[in-house]
C-alpha cells in the first residue's frame, strides 16, 4: 500500500480511552492502516459515535495515540503544527477578531510579519468568497460564512494536508451543498490533499475520490470505496445512477455496522 | 396614506421609551415623597414627635445641598471620599486581575492561596475594618485599605473563573495551528477572559463605595460616609441624604461606566447578552 509517493500512511493505528465506569479501557480503534495520495480527496464515514473525529484529531496530533504510526511526507506526526491545516466542526473563530484577524491567526503564530500576513490573506479571502467582509466581525456573519472563513484560516497556512471535522454539519441543507460545491471548486485550485469526515453520504461521495468506512467501535476499516465520477463534478451527479448506487452501497456497509452495534448493546443490556 | 396618518401614535415615541418610563418613576417617587412630607407637616405629630429631625423633604435635601456646597464642606469631604475610594479601587485591580490570572494558569499558586482568597472572601468586611483603623489609624491610607478588602475579591474571582471558563474548542485552534503556550495565554485566554474581568470590576464599584463608608463610620475626620455620620448624630436629617444621594449618584456613574467600556473592550460579548436576553437568534445578513 504505501508507496514512497504517499502524502499521508495510516499504519496500524490503535487507541483506546481509559472506561470512566469501571476499570480498564475502551477499545476504539484497532489497527487502522490506509494511506493516501498527493492531492487525493478522502472522506471518512462511519456510524455515529465510532470515532471518525477523534480518528481525525490523533491525525492532527491534538491526541495522542496508543500504538501505530502515521507518516506525513515521511515524517511521523507527533504534534499539531502548520504543516497540517485543522477546519472545525463549528467554526471556532476568535469573537474578538475580524475575518481578517480570524483568517491571518496560522501565521501570526508562527511570527509571520502581519502586513505580509494580511497581503496574502486576500488571496484566501477572495478563494472562498468573502471580499468585502475583512473587517466584520464573526457574530455578524451567517453560519455558511462562517465557515468559509474556518477554512480559509485553515489554507492560509498552506498545509501539506487539510484535515476538515464535518465542517458543514450545523448548515441548512440548501448551504450545505453549495459549500460542496464551492469547496470543491477550491480544491480544484488548490489541489491539496483533504481528509474529510462527515456523516452524510452524499456528501462522502460526491466530494471525494474514495470514501473509507469505518466499523462500528472498536472501529476499523470495512471498505474503502472508490468513487469513479468524473471530475469536474457538479451538484446534478448527485441524481445520477453511478452516484445513487454508491450511496446505497455505503450505506448498506453502515446500517449493517449500526444493527450490529445495536445487536451487542443488547447482549450487554441483558448481561 | 390617510390610514397610515390614523395610526400613528397620539403621543411621540420617545414619551414610552423605557428611559422615559424609568426617568417618570423616578420623578414621580420624589414628588410623593415631598408631598407626603407637606402632609405630615401639617399634622399635630409633626410638632410632638419632632419629625424634621428624622425626616426631611426633597426640597430641604436640595437646600442642604447647596449649603454644603457653598460653603465647601460637601467638596471637602467627596475628595477625600474619592481618593480613599480611588486608592483602594486601583489597588484592587492592580491586585486582583494578576493573582486571578496566576492561580487560574499556575496550579501551586491556587493551592496556596485559595484558603486564605477563601476565608478572607467570607470575613465580614464590617468585622475587619475596625480592627484595620485600630492597627494603621485615622487617614485616607487605612481606610484605602479597607476599600481594597472589599474591591479586590470579586475582581480576582471573576478574572479567576474568567479564565478557567475560556471555551475548549477556542484553545484547541490555537493548539491546531502550533501556538505555544505564552500565545494561547495572550490571544485566547485573557480576550476571552475580559468581559468576565470587567464584570468583576464593575461588581467591585459597588462594594468599593460600601466599603469607603463603612470605612468611614469606624473612623475618620473627613468623608461622606464621616459626613452622614456627623449629621445623623446631631439630628440633621437634610445633609444625611445630601451625602447618601452623592454616594448613590458615584456609584451608579461609575457602573454605567463600567458598562460602557465593556461593551467598547469586547462587542461581541454585548452582542451574547443582547442575543441572550432576547431569547433567539438576532438577524443575520
Amino acid at each position: 500500500m504505501e508507496t514512497p509517493a504517499s502524502k499521508l500512511v495510516v499504519q496500524n493505528l490503535r487507541k483506546s480511552f481509559r472506561s470512566q465506569r469501571s476499570e480498564g479501557s475502551m477499545q476504539v480503534f484497532e489497527g487502522v492502516s490506509f494511506s493516501v495520495q498527493p492531492s487525493e480527496f478522502i472522506s471518512l464515514v462511519g456510524p455515529s459515535g465510532c470515532g471518525k473525529t477523534t480518528f481525525l484529531r490523533i491525525l492532527d496530533g491534538l491526541i495522542p495515540h496508543d500504538d501505530g504510526e502515521i507518516l506525513l511526507d515521511g515524517k511521523t506526526v507527533i504534534q499539531p503544527g502548520p504543516d497540517k491545516g485543522f477546519v472545525f466542526q463549528d467554526s471556532s473563530l476568535l469573537p474578538w477578531r475580524t475575518v481578517m484577524d480570524n483568517i491571518i491567526l496560522g501565521l501570526e503564530l508562527q511570527g509571520v510579519d502581519k502586513r505580509e500576513s494580511k497581503k496574502k490573506a486576500e488571496r484566501y479571502i477572495a478563494l472562498v468568497g468573502l471580499a468585502g467582509f475583512e473587517q466584520h466581525y464573526p457574530h455578524e456573519l451567517s453560519g455558511g460564512m462562517q465557515q468559509r472563513v474556518n477554512l480559509a484560516r485553515a489554507l492560509i497556512v498552506d498545509p501539506q494536508v487539510l484535515l476538515m471535522d464535518e465542517p458543514f454539519a450545523s448548515l441548512d441543507a440548501q448551504t450545505r451543498e453549495i459549500m460542496q460545491a464551492e469547496l470543491l471548486k477550491m480544491w480544484n485550485q488548490t489541489k491539496k490533499t483533504v481528509i474529510f469526515v462527515t456523516h452524510q453520504i452524499d456528501e462522502a461521495i460526491f466530494l471525494s475520490d474514495r470514501v473509507v468506512v469505518f466499523s462500528a467501535r472498536p472501529a476499523k476499516i470495512r471498505e474503502i470505496v472508490k468513487v469513479g465520477i468524473p471530475r469536474p463534478r457538479s451538484l446534478t451527479v448527485k441524481r445520477s445512477k453511478e452516484f445513487l448506487d454508491l450511496a446505497d452501497h455505503v450505506w448498506s456497509i453502515i446500517q449493517d455496522e449500526v444493527l450490529k452495534s445495536m445487536g451487542r448493546e443488547r447482549e450487554e443490556g441483558v448481561r | 396614506m390617510k390610514a397610515a396618518a390614523e395610526r400613528e401614535p397620539r403621543f411621540p415615541a420617545w414619551l414610552g421609551s423605557p428611559r422615559m418610563i424609568a426617568a417618570c418613576s423616578v420623578v414621580v417617587g420624589i414628588g410623593l415623597w415631598q408631598l407626603g412630607y407637606e402632609a405630615l407637616a401639617r399634622t399635630r405629630y409633626f410638632k410632638a414627635y419632632a419629625i424634621h429631625h428624622f425626616l426631611s423633604s426633597p426640597l430641604q435635601v436640595v437646600q442642604a445641598f447647596g449649603e454644603l456646597y457653598r460653603s465647601g464642606e460637601l467638596l471637602r469631604h467627596s475628595y477625600f471620599s474619592f481618593l480613599e475610594f480611588a486608592y483602594g479601587f486601583l489597588l484592587a485591580i492592580a491586585v486582583g486581575i494578576p493573582v486571578g490570572l496566576l492561580m487560574a494558569t499556575v496550579k501551586k499558586i491556587n493551592y496556596y492561596l485559595d484558603p486564605w482568597v477563601s476565608c478572607l472572601y467570607a470575613t465580614p468586611l464590617v468585622a475587619l475594618a475596625p480592627v484595620i483603623i485600630v492597627w494603621f489609624g485615622l487617614g485616607i491610607l487605612p481606610n484605602s485599605l479597607v476599600v481594597f478588602l472589599g474591591a479586590v475579591f470579586p475582581i480576582l474571582l471573576n478574572t479567576y473563573t474568567g479564565i478557567k471558563s475560556v471555551k475548549q474548542n477556542l484553545i484547541e485552534v490555537v493548539r491546531a495551528f502550533g501556538g505555544s503556550r505564552l500565545q494561547l495565554f495572550f490571544k485566547v485566554m485573557i480576550p476571552d477572559a475580559t468581559p468576565a474581568i470587567i464584570t468583576g470590576i464593575r461588581l467591585a464599584v459597588g462594594r468599593a463605595v460600601i466599603s469607603v463608608v463603612v470605612a468611614e463610620l469606624f473612623g475618620a475626620e473627613a468623608g461622606l460616609g464621616f459626613m452622614v455620620y456627623f449629621y445623623s448624630q446631631r439630628f440633621l436629617p437634610g445633609p444625611v441624604f445630601v451625602g447618601i444621594v452623592v454616594l448613590v449618584v458615584f456609584g451608579i456613574v461609575s457602573f454605567l461606566a463600567l458598562e460602557k467600556v465593556q461593551g467598547w473592550l469586547s462587542p461581541w460579548y454585548a452582542h451574547q447578552l443582547r442575543r441572550a436576553a432576547h431569547g433567539m437568534e438576532v438577524e443575520q445578513p
